[in-house]
């Protein structure tokens, strides 16, 4: 039996694999010529030539960066913000809710004297939420070629939020984010996600009645 | 995060951009432009999108070029925020839809990218399999074996981006190394030359 094509890319990218595997690729002269071929590809990739840029316009992106911090950027901004507004406090409704309801007890007669303990996700389930989201936006149609120019903004916006935070999550490595910050920036990330599949799902809504 | 060679601005450039010095800003963008077009290309075939992406990259840079602390090079900030733009389009059914507009542009074709007279025959032909191999993945797929076997992001880093776990781009990795190991076993002329739908 030959080493599976993930051990091998373990063993090409200096990943932990089991011993038994190992001391199998070393021996066995089929697996020895594949992660030889593996890591000759990634030569090969790294050694393509660069694609030379096409002659953009220089002054344009100077001029666009500014025109879309003053004017257009405020207003799709403002437009976001509402949008956001709207769906945390949903979220933050919903989300309280259902601990509420986890923490009742089977009766539901709750007596609800002592104040409620502040509920703090963990990092891993903010990241889980943010994948079910991603997964269920992927889910969603297609946006259509014409749409209303405030919700083309709103969605611009949240999209653009989120590339910021996608940048700043992986800019920084773990160890320099406390867990607090890792926290609020994915806290953040699943708000926006939400924010993003609810607008796009009141659009793909609009369209079907 | 990982080395991105290509890309040399000396720190006052920087600063002068930051205080928004215009030839300060030009001479980053005459710096970066073919290292981050080179890589946007590698991650989105189409040449119309990726020029767009490319344009965005250099508007996101100036618009936020005060966030750039000064930790870290000074290229791989901006590659990361051009990475950033490639995989949010990959992963929007909003620019997925463009593929169809834009599908009577020959250049959207995945094409051969080299330049074969500035290379010798043999190294141009091997090269111009592993371009062709590399444009028939999936576009997602393509992103993870580029980021990561030549951009060196880690598995870790490729699943946050991607909104997702180091687990599935280790799959996509092992998948696109798999399939591409069958695309360069056939022979170049056997392979459809009708648009990959899958590719972007």
């Amino acid at each position: 039996m030959h080493a599976r094509i993930e051990h091998l890319l373990s063993i090409r990218d200096d990943e932990p694999v089991a011993a038994e595997v190992a001391e199998h690729v070393r021996e066995c002269p089929i697996c020895s010529a594949e992660l030889q071929r593996l890591g000759a590809l990634r030569e090969e990739m790294r050694a393509l030539p660069p694609i030379d840029s096409p002659e953009i316009d220089w002054e344009r992106i100077r001029e666009t960066a500014p025109e879309r911090n003053h004017g257009i950027r405020l207003r799709k901004l403002g437009l976001a913000a509402a949008a956001v507004a709207a769906v945390t406090l949903t979220v933050i409704t919903v989300v309280a809710g259902h601990f509420d309801r986890r923490r009742a007890p089977a009766s539901g007669l709750a007596k609800v004297e002592a104040p409620l303990p502040q509920i703090v996700p963990r990092v891993a389930e903010l990241v889980a939420q943010s994948q079910q989201l991603e997964e269920l936006l992927q889910k969603l149609p297609e946006r259509p070629r014409i749409e209303r120019v405030s919700t083309a903004a709103t969605l611009d916006t949240i999209e653009q939020r989120i590339q910021w935070l996608d940048f700043q999550l992986s800019n920084a490595p773990e160890t320099d984010l406390t867990e607090e910050q890792s926290r609020q920036l994915w806290r953040e990330r699943v708000e926006l996600m939400d924010s993003l599949v609810k607008v796009r799902y009141a659009e793909a809504g609009a369209l079907w009645f | 995060m990982s080395h991105f060679q290509g890309i040399e601005v000396a720190a006052e450039v920087v600063r002068a951009a930051q205080a928004g010095e215009p030839r300060a800003h030009e001479a980053i963008y005459r710096a970066c432009r073919r290292p981050i077009y080179t890589l946007i290309r590698r991650l989105v075939v189409r040449t119309a999108i990726a020029d767009e992406l490319f344009q965005e990259t250099f508007v996101e840079v100036l618009r936020n070029i005060g966030a750039y602390t000064g930790e870290g090079a000074f290229g791989g900030w901006v590659r990361s925020i051009a990475v950033s733009k490639c995989l949010m389009y990959l992963r929007s059914p909003w620019h997925r839809s463009l593929l169809y507009l834009d599908s009577d542009d020959e250049s959207t074709a995945p094409v051969v990218l080299l330049d074969g007279a500035s290379h010798p025959d043999a190294q141009a032909l091997a090269s111009a399999d592993v371009e062709r191999a590399l444009a028939m993945l999936p576009a997602l797929t393509r992103s993870v074996v580029w980021l990561h076997d030549v951009e060196g992001y880690t598995h870790a880093e490729i699943g946050r981006l991607l909104g997702r776990t180091a687990s599935f781009s280790k799959s996509q990795l092992a998948r696109a190394h798999a399939r591409m190991r069958e695309l360069l076993e056939q022979p170049a002329g056997s392979t459809s030359c009708t648009h990959v739908s899958s590719t972007c």
